[in-house]
């Protein structure tokens, strides 16, 4: 992304979410936007398979032993 | 307070033995901080009566005859995201003060608290744990007690100057991406980040859900695993607490390294090192035997997807907030909140998708090696207010760069204690060495960090405040 298309997809997405931005603030969070980007082209770079299931905490419930739930 | 004679241990000791009353501890503890705290700021706010009241049921338990717990009458504090029963859990932030105060003690403090360990108060912090360099705009900067112009790290920064102060000799924090280790690091004392999922996190304020823990800092390596034994249970009210036993390591320190295979971690960890920092390694590396160079796997990238996911976890946290009163967070975090919650779904799902073949990766690793060293943090501390540190001629902005080399082993999930030393280039300051070990075995790094402390390598500095 340019700068120039940062900027316009950090005020176009504060808008989807209804977060007030005025340009100055705008500017500034594309900066940091921007790095993360570069962060972000590292990882895309990886294909990784599509049986790679991403790191999760959820359980659907805790598991106690029989015995302690009767 | 003299870091040789008055280390928590000694002070439980002392205290079981009848040799000082819990009172008098607290009373030299509050004088101290009183002394001391106007400099520093590592406190946010003190629990007095509290802590007079529960020094006060201490004494009056030895001279019952009882036995007392480990940490009977030992002073401790904690980052003001833990909660304090009866008063509001700031999380470093002036948002949270229309909250409600807590109804209870977090888990942590309460496990703490039957320890019998003395609360005394809650310590300055990053807010919301977004930062690594405590320099609060609300409370004001936490100031290193070595050098008071210049950062104590974060963003558990009063936790770690506190210890470094001789306030009290055991503090908690939070780490997510090295907010224990990197004040640890920078104030020079012993920090621990437990495994990830080994520690309750129930009654802290979070910051990432998916890589928070939390864990002590201490003044010797004898009080950091007391404290940590004392907080090991399984929680099955935190959906983040793996733990399903308690495992003691206190007793066990004195059992070396020998049959370990220890590394030094090369490549990335070097790259991003200065030479004080790289110098501090060498010296662990001597004492531990350690001659060989190790390639952790893909660490950049772990970098990278711990960077991405703190920030799209964090700032979706504070989204209501963020859009209602922007104003009122802290102006060096609050354009990072939002840009992370502006970040699309498919760079924090691919970071995610990444960590689990990251985690195979590291595990894989561990079966070569028991125990892996690296630098806690680039450089010393540097002062307050620094906007880019130059890194090997490479100039990076300071924030973010302090946890370069934290970032990729909590992302992980390794344990990793973090050892003071005292290279020379710093102009005396100090510089933490990471001693890492696979998931769960974190008596295998107090072990190694104990014989660093043994062999005196590795200790405290008493800060000419």
């Amino acid at each position: 992304m340019t700068d120039a298309q940062t900027l316009a997809y950090v005020q176009a997405s504060a808008i989807a979410l209804r977060l007030p931005l005025d340009t100055a603030q705008a500017q500034r969070v594309a900066v940091h936007m921007q790095r993360t980007a570069a962060l972000a082209q590292l990882l895309d770079d990886l294909h990784l398979p599509p049986e790679l299931e991403k790191a999760q905490i959820y359980v659907p419930k805790t598991h106690l032993p029989l015995e302690s739930s009767t | 307070m003299n870091y040789d004679a008055t280390t928590g241990t000694t002070l439980a000791r002392q205290i079981a033995r009848g040799e000082r009353s819990a009172i008098e501890v607290l009373e030299d503890t509050l004088g101290c901080i009183a002394a001391t705290d106007g400099r520093v700021n590592a406190f946010t706010s003190k629990t007095v009566a509290r802590a007079r009241a529960e020094a006060a049921a201490v004494d009056v338990r030895r001279m019952h005859g009882e036995v007392l717990p480990a940490l009977a009458g030992v002073p401790f504090a904690v980052k003001n995201l833990f909660d304090i029963s009866g008063e509001v859990t700031l999380a470093g932030s002036i948002v949270n003060k229309g909250h409600e105060p807590a109804k209870e003690d977090a888990f942590l403090v309460q496990r703490m608290r039957a320890a019998g360990a003395v609360l005394v108060g809650a310590l300055n912090m990053d807010e919301y744990a977004y930062g690594f360099t405590t320099e609060n705009s609300h409370y004001g900067p936490c100031h290193n007690p070595h050098d008071l112009t210049r950062i104590a790290g974060g963003s558990s920064g009063g936790s770690g100057a506190a210890v470094a102060a001789g306030q009290v000799p055991i503090t908690l924090g939070s780490d997510t991406n090295g907010s224990i280790r990197v004040p640890a690091s920078l104030c020079g004392v012993w920090g621990l980040k437990p495994t990830f999922g080994r520690l309750s996190r129930r009654g802290s304020y979070p910051f990432v859900h998916s890589i928070d823990h939390l864990g002590p800092l201490a003044d010797s390596v004898g009080s950091l695993a007391l404290a940590y034994d004392a907080m090991q249970s399984p929680d099955p009210l935190d959906p983040g607490c793996h733990a399903v036993a308690i495992e003691p390591t206190a007793a066990a320190l004195q059992k070396g390294v020998q049959g370990l295979r220890i590394g030094v971690l090369g490549g990335y960890f070097h790259d991003n090192a200065t030479a004080p920092a790289r110098a501090a390694v060498k010296a662990a590396a001597k004492v531990l035997g350690a001659m060989d160079e190790v390639k952790w796997p893909d660490a950049a990238l772990g970098r990278a997807a711990a960077f991405i996911i703190s920030a799209s976890e964090g700032g979706t946290l504070h989204l209501d907030d963020l859009r209602a009163r922007a104003q009122d967070f802290e102006p060096l975090s609050v354009d990072r909140f939002i840009s992370g919650a502006l970040q699309p779904a498919a760079w924090y799902l691919q970071a995610q998708r990444f960590r689990r073949l990251y985690r195979d990766k590291v595990n894989a690793l561990f079966e070569q090696w028991d125990v892996l060293l690296a630098p806690a943090t680039p450089v010393s501390a540097p002062v307050i207010g620094t906007e880019w540190l130059d890194i090997n001629g490479q100039q990076q902005p300071c924030r973010p760069s302090m946890g370069l080399l934290t970032q990729p082993v909590s992302f992980a999930g390794c344990p990793v204690v973090a050892a003071p030393f005292w290279p020379e280039g710093t102009g005396g300051l100090p510089i933490g060495v990471q001693i890492i070990t696979a998931p769960w075995r974190e008596d295998l790094a107090l072990r190694a960090a104990m014989v660093l402390q043994t062999v005196g390598v590795s200790h405290l500095k008493t800060p000419a405040l």
